[in-house]
């Protein structure tokens, strides 16, 4: 019972990366928007990065 | 008139005789007439002689010390291994361990045809035993062999301990006495269990199959249920093992797979140039510069991942990007920032350095279409001239998945190994043999 519980569980595995991959989906977390409108094309600032308030790291040792 | 073979020798049929015991009156039933040695009354506990015809007393008490009732009682028919056994006998016996008395229940089992064999119990735990057939080959050299041989296959030594008969009932194919001391040694092989039983008159070698008791309860027709099973039994087999060596060998199948995926995943991954061009920061300009988008693009093919690599040439530096990777066409886009930053020098320890001059980002499942790039630069207040390369690369394959995977693929065999293992170390906790302890506190 376990071997056929492990094969089913390996092929949902191996199928779930062959799909992950197929669809190129990918680990890096990102924000996803819509509408975005196309007069950013022509006046770039008036879109805000969700990201533009990250505190930059200014280290090293 | 045809010349035959001499006609078939039929074995005995089961005689049942009826007596009553010479010391209460109390009638005594006997099974294995002629095949049982001793046989104990029910109601004044005397054993008597089983071959003699008036039932000689061989034991009796003042009192009953202590009693037992069996759990199938006697005369209780069922089939073990494709033949009907009566249950004539019953017995308890036990051990002393540091103190602790652990005492267990022996049933004799009888048919006419097969003879005798036994079934025990011990807190839930029940074993079918029949006498060895073959003598078991031990090593002799050591007082107690560490291990024994039967039948081709390997018994490792489980406990030796001085067993008393505590209480008896029904028929024995032995001068049975309550008092009798024994000197048990058990070798196990899960789900089999080789038993040494050594009397001042003789060594006598049995052979048992471990048996749920739920399967003893069929067997009987008793009713309700049998007593639960407490702990783990010196031959109780581990419901996982025999599967593990089945499951790392599945493994190592799927994994197998895994990497003819990932392979051919890499050769046929397009890895197609989109775009590349080139940025400069030069000193003075402010640290927050205006945004930007760059000339258009086209991704073609299937929907697809797109990298998104980054490379500059920081030194003790660092340039962040906000990008935002947007499709002209239907407004969706993906927004996310990324640093490039790398850092070196020299200290007492030596060389160091950390981050690095280049990075890569993959956008996941990204249409075809035309796409342009939004890239908000940040820098240090006092940057030096800083120049850097935005590419674009369509259809690339992350080998995170196949990380995820193979860990993924690993949890199970790795569960089930340190579950039967946790099983063997219960079990040879009860030994005579005990595992060394993972942990050690200072206590210990």
């Amino acid at each position: 019972m376990f071997r056929r519980l492990y094969l089913l569980y390996g092929v949902l595995v191996l199928g779930s990366v062959t799909f992950a991959e197929y669809r190129g989906w990918s680990l890096d977390s990102m924000n996803q928007l819509k509408n975005v409108p196309k007069s950013v094309r022509d006046n770039p600032g008036s879109y805000r990065s969700v990201y533009s308030s990250y505190h930059h790291y200014t280290g090293g040792k | 008139m045809s010349v035959g073979q001499p006609p078939l020798q039929l074995p005995p049929k089961p005689a049942v005789k009826a007596l009553n015991c010479p010391k209460c009156g109390a009638s005594i039933t006997l099974r294995a007439l002629g095949q049982a040695v001793a046989v104990v009354c029910t109601s004044c506990h005397s054993i008597l002689d089983a071959k003699d015809p008036h039932l000689q007393i061989i034991q009796t008490f003042e009192r009953i010390t202590s009693t037992d009732a069996p759990l199938i009682p006697l005369g209780t028919r069922g089939k073990i291994r494709g033949t009907d056994y009566d249950v004539i006998g019953f017995q308890r016996r036990s051990i002393k361990v540091e103190g602790i008395r652990y005492a267990w229940h022996e049933y004799v089992l009888f048919n006419p045809y097969k003879g005798f064999r036994y079934l025990t119990e011990y807190q839930g735990h029940w074993n079918d035993v029949a006498i060895c057939k073959e003598q078991p080959i031990v090593d002799t050299r050591f007082r107690i062999s560490l291990e024994a041989n039967y039948l081709g296959e390997e018994y490792k030594h489980f406990q030796t301990a001085d067993a008393t008969t505590d209480f008896v009932l029904g028929e024995f194919p032995w001068e049975v006495r309550v008092g009798e001391q024994a000197t048990l040694t058990d070798y196990v092989h899960p789900p089999r269990v080789l038993s040494r039983e050594k009397t001042s008159a003789e060594i006598t070698w049995s052979i048992g199959e471990y048996l749920p008791g739920k399967d003893i309860w069929s067997t009987f027709h008793l009713a309700g249920d049998p007593p639960e099973a407490i702990g783990i039994y010196e031959n109780q087999p581990c419901p996982v093992s025999a599967n593990i060596k089945t499951l790392w060998m599945t493994f190592v199948g799927f994994a197998v797979v895994l990497c003819v995926l990932m392979i051919a995943f890499e050769v046929h991954a397009k890895r197609e140039p989109v775009f590349h061009t080139s940025y400069q920061m030069n000193p003075g300009m402010p640290a927050g510069e205006a945004s930007f988008v760059t000339e258009p693009f086209e991704l073609t093919g299937r929907t697809s991942s797109v990298e998104i690599s980054t490379s500059a040439a920081v030194q003790n530096n660092w340039i962040y990007l906000n990008y935002a990777l947007i499709n002209q066409d239907t407004g969706e886009a993906w927004d996310f920032g990324r640093e490039v930053s790398f850092y070196s020098g020299y200290d007492s320890d030596g060389s160091w350095s950390e981050g690095a001059q280049s990075d890569s980002v993959v956008v996941p499942s990204v249409p075809a279409g035309h796409y342009y790039l939004r890239i908000e630069p940040e820098v240090d207040r006092n940057h030096p001239r800083i120049v850097y390369t935005v590419e674009v690369k369509r259809d690339v394959p992350v080998l995170g998945f196949y990380a995820i995977g193979f860990l993924a693929l690993l949890i199970p065999p790795i569960v089930l190994t340190w579950r039967s293992l946790s099983f063997e170390r219960a079990r040879w906790a009860e030994s005579d043999h005990p595992p060394s302890p993972i942990l050690k506190t200072e206590s210990d």
